[in-house]
């Protein structure tokens, strides 16, 4: 096959020296055009089915000769003999290898991965991880976790990343292409001496492992926070979280001003990735005013004070108390006032009802009543039926 | 009578090609059951399949067991538990087997007996150590001297 290449190649190297020699007279060179046996477009597409035969060939050649000599009935019991070797993983051909590795766990993966070179380089590939985060970890790692991981990146300076960048065959540009983890790289402490079982940096996999090794904190929103304390019922607060594999849950540090908070145990279905842009020190610009009406479900932004970061607060758009409720006479819609009710605190608790003007909201100092914010109307069934989930069964005092 | 034997036979005779193994054995199989493989469907789209094709990568025993998998998964009326049953003692096999119908669903392009076969070896690797997996799947070459020039690069860096 080899022999077949090499005469291939000097096809290749005779025919371009045929059409590069302009010192030929006319007739000549139409001669020797003519007198080719194959066209350029014949030739390739000559080419491309004799790779194909290479292909089928290699396979074909995949069985090792000494499966044929234990004698036809024999072929496939592959005995023990001494000096024969057993057919081994790494004899399967690219693409089925692929397949197998699919199927495997993250934890498969990285028990494969410390089997040998080769599949060192397969299993820690972009296209077997990519699988397994979305499967764990879409939900909660968004654009808010993405950022976060450029910035920490961008403010350390990792040695074994720079030697990855110059590794031969390194391109930047290859990874952007990719569905968005890929770009991003792990957070990882980087000692002088890398272990042959660490996990590369800029990968899918590093980032998946720096996930569920805890190591990464990163920004996600945590509903009723402080374990249902009571003065955050029905609301999501920005935080930084951790995750724990042990026990399946998540640590969140959050940050208000004069004491650092942390809480643990926090189960995935109290978390979500931050589902809009605007940081939680900043006033959220309300683009649904307009649009709000008695029966719709939103979130407004309400903080304490300036100094304290907002958190969003599930509500419901209600009745102005001018208003008796009934369908064919309300003109809700129609008025500047818009009522906000809050379900989870008694019918006469001073955080039951607000009213904001829809044509100038903006936030205001509503009198010891802390600082209401920006308002989101929430129009998927998912994200409304999460917070009437999260309702408590009574009505708190 | 010329009637009743024309309605006891189907209304198009079953179409059969046959196939030839590596070591020269033949079999005959349903067109219609052959057409999982995207392989021999090709050649049935481009007549080649008139005369017997020959598989020269698969032996007879594998072939045998391609025809057999086929066959089974070409039957009507089979309901999803049972043939969830007959796949798994297909694949109870030792893993030279598992990676010879491999090679066969991959070269005959049956993404059905592929899918099946890496499953259970995916299956076998599950829980193992490194260590397990090699000796389980005959994995010698545990370093390679590229490997190691790779971590020599890798810590020539660091320490830049």
């Amino acid at each position: 096959m080899l022999l077949f290449f090499v005469s291939c190649f000097s096809f290749i190297l005779i025919s371009r020296s045929m059409s590069c020699k302009p010192l030929l007279p006319m007739p000549m060179r139409n001669q020797l055009t003519l007198s080719s046996p194959f066209s350029w477009g014949q030739f390739s597409s000559f080419l491309m089915s004799f790779f194909h035969r290479i292909k089928l060939n290699q396979f074909l050649m995949m069985k090792p000769l000494k499966k044929m000599t234990t004698g036809p009935s024999q072929v496939l019991q592959v005995q023990d003999f001494p000096g024969e070797e057993k057919f081994s993983l790494l004899d399967l051909p690219e693409l089925t290898l692929d397949c197998i590795l699919e199927r495997l766990s993250p934890a498969g993966l990285c028990s494969m991965a410390e089997v040998c070179s080769s599949m060192r380089e397969k299993c820690r590939s972009d296209h077997l991880w990519e699988k397994h985060m979305k499967q764990k970890w879409n939900r909660l790692i968004g654009d808010a976790a993405t950022r976060e991981w450029q910035c920490q990146l961008a403010s350390r300076k990792r040695p074994s990343l720079c030697g990855l960048d110059r590794r031969n065959g390194f391109k930047k540009d290859m990874l952007f292409r990719v569905w968005p983890f890929t770009w991003m790289r792990p957070n990882l402490e980087c000692g002088g001496n890398k272990p042959i079982s660490d996990f590369p940096v800029d990968s899918i996999m590093g980032l998946y492992l720096s996930l569920e090794n805890g190591k990464f904190w990163f920004p996600a929103q945590v509903y009723n926070r402080e374990n249902g304390h009571s003065g955050f019922m029905l609301s999501c607060y920005d935080a930084h979280v951790s995750y724990d594999s042990q026990t399946d849950t998540f640590q969140a540090r959050y940050s208000s001003p004069g004491r650092r908070t942390v809480e643990e145990n926090i189960p995935w279905d109290r978390l979500r990735a931050p589902p809009i842009s605007t940081p939680p020190h900043e006033l959220h610009n309300s683009d649904c005013l307009n649009d709000l009406r008695p029966g719709d479900h939103i979130e407004i932004q309400w903080r304490k004070s300036k100094e304290f970061p907002y958190g969003w607060w599930y509500g419901v758009v209600g009745h102005l108390e001018s208003c008796d409720g009934n369908e064919d006479r309300c003109r809700c819609h129609y008025s500047d006032d818009v009522m906000l009710e809050f379900s989870q605190y008694p019918a006469d608790s001073r955080w039951r009802r607000t009213v904001i003007d829809r044509k100038e909201h903006k936030e205001a100092d509503t009198g010891g009543n802390g600082f209401y914010g920006g308002i989101r109307k929430l129009y998927t069934k998912e994200e409304i039926s999460t917070w009437k989930r999260l309702q408590p069964s009574h009505v708190m005092e | 009578m010329s009637s009743s034997s024309s309605s006891s036979l189907p209304p198009c005779p079953k179409k059969m090609i046959t196939l030839k193994s590596s070591d020269g054995e033949t079999f005959q199989i349903e067109e219609t059951a052959a057409l999982q493989s995207k392989t021999l469907e090709n050649m049935i789209d481009e007549n080649c399949a008139s005369t017997p094709i020959p598989l020269r990568s698969i032996n007879g025993k594998i072939l045998a067991k391609v025809v057999e998998f086929c066959n089974k998964h070409a039957e009507v009326g089979v309901d999803a538990e049972s043939l969830h049953a007959w796949d798994a003692e297909f694949v109870n096999v030792e893993y030279t087997t598992l990676f010879d119908y491999i090679l066969a669903a991959n070269f005959l392009e049956i993404p059905t007996l592929l899918d099946l076969a890496s499953g259970v070896v995916g299956d076998m690797i599950k829980g193992k150590t490194p260590d397990e997996i090699r000796k389980m799947f005959n994995i010698n070459d545990a370093f390679s001297p590229e490997e190691e020039e790779e971590v020599r690069r890798a810590n020539q860096w660091a320490f830049e």
